[in-house]
């Protein structure tokens, strides 16, 4: 039931090792895929031939752009733009592209051929920064923009042109002129590098066509926009095509929109054979990221600690493809508001392509970046004007019924109750000093608060079927992928039902059965599909106890439903269970169907509207340790807070926050991709570092605020994620003095740090 | 053997059943529980040693799949995740990890479960930390993953730290 702590329902199959994974697929006849990859980071495609590999033992068909020709097969796709190629037509435009890929009966056959084949590169130059794509005759890596995807509403199109993929820009109050009521401003740069999923399952797809209908089983983090991908791409309805979803093995953004299952299927239909892909480790490092953001923050202040004004400058690093960076920039560019109320506002947030791979959805979703900046800022102001930070923050932080910058008003907000409720971690005794003191190890405390939005509009529809047994089906495309999603769904509606969860079946994304959903991510799916699937479940029991009333002759409004039981109100020997209604019925099965559908949009100009339907609030307060010799930073003590509305699964919500908090220690202290000349320089898990459990603090708080009076339920999957970063760079300006403002802090930029103020 | 391409039969036990496998010189210990008697349970990360996640025990230690060649293997007995539970009961360390919810996409879990029997019911390390710190959880189950281990192998931790 709601409220109650669930283990998952598919626990037993998690801890044998029998969870049915997309990897572990393998249909009869399936070919296994090898990708031949771009070597060079910008370059005209002189020449693919595949001819000598294609006669290798074992090979059953390589794909190059000379398939296309002639072929009514769209090579484009991408979310937003149809910009990005299934393999390099007339030009690469990163290390690590698609150049061509070989479909072979085993794996090494299919590696094997790859050195068969022959490529010709005219190279281009390239650009790798955001900096250098704007600068005056920078190389372009588009020509033109016109392949536009339908959908997606809340995306507005501007200032294309150049290597300008997307802008967004906000104004409210006077924007700029907002500045002349400061009485001090402050302006500074900071800048987050890319870093990787690091999803443990890597992508992986299995299609195969049948005659015209394709059917691809994938661990896609959103079905129904993979589905409408592939319709598109191979000009087939989109009844022809069928998406399924296994439990997926992590997720974190980077599985969202179609990323291997346009070569898995192009692969199929040239070979009439079901196709696997399955990406290597240093392949996923080239396949998705999160965006390298550089952001200059103004902040205008009045002397008694208010803020008055605020602008932005983003940079967004999108790589060689659009992918979603149009709504990532617009998430991120209002995000980096922050939760204050400020009554003039300036943004404009930009992505712009380079030459290395593309950045997409990345847990956090564009507010890591901006809170990096503007929570680090917020410290470097209460030290500049003598106020506490935690004070000067309280300040300012948005109240019920305030204002935000998109101008619409906020409610269910609770923001000075999650940061003070963080920071109790500083009380006396906490957090146990260091253990050494030498003198060599300082001490510092930091905080930091966020807010975040849920994607708006968004649509999510459910089914459910009561069965004669009184046992139900809930039919959903929501994603599981270590959320506990499934589980969560299954406890909504065995509430709205009054049964226990031992009689709900969760039947899994399978786009040929299960309603629509936008996407299983924005930390949406409890609230959004768990409101769908409560209708649903309400449909199905107004019908039932309709039934029951004819079948019993009385008034159905004297009839209630509690615990399986239908009986007339004060006379539960009248009831009856809910299977002997539905058996007398000689329905079979009862059918429901609900939906969730919330409505938003800003300006294009103003960035005025409704950004979000709710919004995600979560504090973090650190305690960190020093070592001014090594520069080595060690998180001791941590409490993250978050507003959580109502929670389903207290364990599962508590587990995505310490998933939240342990990529924010990571992202924090070790995680960056590195590139030469755009040559990735750190795609394995030996080179590119990652936190692990040493890196956790002794002390770890969760903290889930709830309203008793409130049944909202907030999303939990990425709120404490962002503000674990800020919170840690503060603790250490606190502990030594120094303020780092690139991420992420390594021991050698510390003592670096150190070194420059000595 | 030097082209990888030799094919020679490799004789293994896998929790407690008797297999030949053809294996070729570049074949690990992963490839052929995978790919060749797909105990799933094993799975690829990193492929270099350091996440733990294809993670067995082959005569009482804890190994790398991912880096044990096959033909190494020859005569051993491996066990796996599927390999640990009775026909009806959980091992108690599976147990365990269901009873704390250690895992969330569980990608990891038959890893930190195949160290953590073989630090138990085998020869390997003494305590918990040196079993596990080599073992990566993207999603970020350490603490319950501690709690879990902490609760079979009796030392009454509590991973959740409230
Ligand atoms: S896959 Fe073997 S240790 Fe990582
Ligand atoms: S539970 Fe997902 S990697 Fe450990």
């Amino acid at each position: 039931m709601i409220g109650q702590r669930q283990t998952l329902l598919d626990a037993r199959d998690r801890v044998t090792g029998r969870i049915p994974y997309t990897i572990n697929l393998e249909p009869p006849g399936t070919l296994h895929v090898a990708i031949l990859r771009s070597t060079v980071p910008h370059a005209r495609l002189v020449r693919v031939d595949a001819s000598a590999a294609s006669q290798l033992p074992g090979v059953a068909a390589v794909l190059t752009r000379d398939d296309f020709a002639g072929s009514s097969i769209r090579p484009l796709f991408g979310p937003v733009f149809r910009d990005q190629p299934i393999v390099a037509m007339d030009r690469v435009r990163y290390v690590g592209e698609p150049v061509a890929a070989v479909a072979a009966t085993d794996l090494r056959a299919a590696e094997a051929a790859l050195e068969s084949i022959e490529v010709e590169y005219e190279e281009l130059p390239a650009v790798f920064t955001p900096q250098d794509a704007l600068a005056a005759g920078a190389p372009l890596l588009h020509e033109s923009f016109d392949d536009r995807a339908p959908g997606y509403a809340d995306i507005v199109l501007q200032g294309q042109g150049g290597n300008v993929c997307n802008k967004f820009q906000l104004r409210k109050g006077d924007g700029l002129a907002g500045f002349e009521l400061a009485d001090e401003i402050f302006e500074h740069e900071f800048s987050s590098p890319p870093v990787q999923h690091v999803s443990m399952e890597p992508h992986a797809a299995v299609a195969s066509f049948e005659g015209d209908y394709l059917t691809v089983h994938t661990c896609t983090q959103t079905p129904y926009a993979v589905r409408d991908a592939l319709a598109y791409m191979f000009r087939l309805p989109a009844s022809h095509v069928r998406v399924v979803v296994p439990p997926v093995g992590g997720g974190f953004g980077g599985k969202t929109y179609a990323k291997v299952e346009p070569l898995a299927a192009v692969l199929s239909k040239m070979t009439h054979r079901p196709v696997k892909v399955h990406l290597t480790r240093e392949e996923e490092f080239v396949t998705n990221r999160k965006h390298q953001a550089f952001i200059k923050l103004r902040t205008g202040m009045r002397r008694d600690g208010t803020i008055v004004a605020r602008e932005v400058q983003a940079l967004f690093n999108a790589g060689a493809y659009t992918d979603i960076s149009p709504r990532l920039i617009k998430n991120g560019g209002y995000g980096a508001v922050g939760p204050y109320r400020i009554s003039h506002v300036h943004i404009d947030s930009y992505a712009v392509f380079t030459n290395l791979p593309s950045a997409g959805a990345f847990r956090g979703y564009g507010v890591s970046q901006g809170s990096w900046a503007y929570e680090s800022q917020m410290d470097m102001i209460a030290e500049a004007m003598g106020f506490d930070p935690i004070e000067l923050r309280m300040r300012n932080l948005l109240l019920e019924g305030d204002t935000f910058a998109t101008g619409e008003t906020l409610h269910g907000i609770r923001f000075p109750e999650v940061l003070r409720d963080a920071t109790t971690l500083f009380e006396a005794g906490r957090v146990p000093p260091p253990a050494e003191d030498d003198g060599s190890v300082k001490r510092g405390r930091g905080c930091a608060v966020i807010i975040k939005s849920t994607i708006t509009p968004s649509t999510s529809a459910a089914s459910v079927k009561l069965n004669s047994d009184g046992s139900l089906q809930v039919l959903t495309s929501t994603v599981d992928m270590g959320q506990g999603a499934h589980t969560a769904l299954s406890q909504i509606a065995a509430s709205a039902l009054g049964v226990g969860v031992g009689s709900i079946g969760v039947v899994g994304p399978d786009t040929d059965v299960t309603p629509f959903d936008l996407t299983t991510s924005s930390s949406r799916s409890t609230a959004a599909m768990g409101a769908a699937v409560r209708e649903a479940v309400f449909d199905v029991r107004r019908q039932l106890l309709d039934l029951a009333a004819q079948q019993m002759e009385v008034d159905v409004t004297d009839l209630e439903l509690a615990d399986g039981r239908i009986s007339v109100v004060g006379d539960p020997a009248s009831g009856r269970s809910i299977a002997e209604v539905v058996t007398a019925s000689r329905r079979g099965t009862l059918a429901g169907n609900g939906s969730f559908v919330t409505e938003g949009g800003l300006h294009p100009e103003t960035g005025q509207g409704i950004a979000s339907e709710h919004w995600h609030q979560g504090a973090v307060a650190a305690e960190v340790d020093v070592d001014v010799a090594t520069g080595k930073v060690t998180v001791r003590g941590l409490r993250a807070s978050v507003y959580a509305g109502t929670v389903v699964n207290p364990i599962n919500a508590r587990m995505q926050i310490d998933g939240s908090v342990s990529f924010g220690i990571s992202q924090a202290l070790f995680e960056q991709l590195i590139h030469d000349e755009g040559h990735p320089a750190n795609s394995s898990l030996s080179e590119y570092a990652l936190a692990g459990l040493a890196d956790l603090p002794e002390v770890f708080e969760v903290s889930l605020i709830e309203d008793p009076d409130n049944d909202e339920m907030h999303g939990l999957g990425e709120t404490c994620l962002p503000p674990v970063m800020p919170a840690i760079a503060n603790a250490v300006a606190d502990a030594v003095g120094v303020r780092i403002r690139h991420l992420p802090l390594t021991a050698e930029r510390v003592l670096d740090a150190l070194e420059e103020q000595r | 053997m030097s082209d990888g391409s030799e094919i020679f039969l490799l004789n293994l036990r896998v929790n407690g059943r008797a297999h030949r496998v053809p294996v070729s010189a570049d074949d690990t210990l992963l490839d052929v529980l995978r790919r060749d008697l797909r105990f799933f349970s094993c799975r690829e990360t990193c492929g270099l040693g350091l996440c733990g996640s294809c993670t067995v025990v082959v005569d009482g230690r804890a190994v790398s799949a991912c880096l044990a060649p096959a033909f190494t293997q020859d005569g051993c007995e491996v066990r796996t995740a599927e390999g640990l539970e009775d026909t009806d009961d959980l091992h108690p360390v599976q147990q365990a990890f269901v009873d704390e919810q250690a895992f969330q996409c569980s990608f990891c879990t038959p890893g930190f479960l195949m160290s953590t029997v073989a630090m138990l019911e085998e020869d390997g390390p003494a305590d918990v930390e040196s079993a596990l710190t080599g073992h990566l959880c993207r999603c970020g189950s350490y603490r319950q993953i501690m709690a879990a281990v902490g609760k079979v192998a009796g030392d009454g931790r509590d991973g959740t730290g409230e």
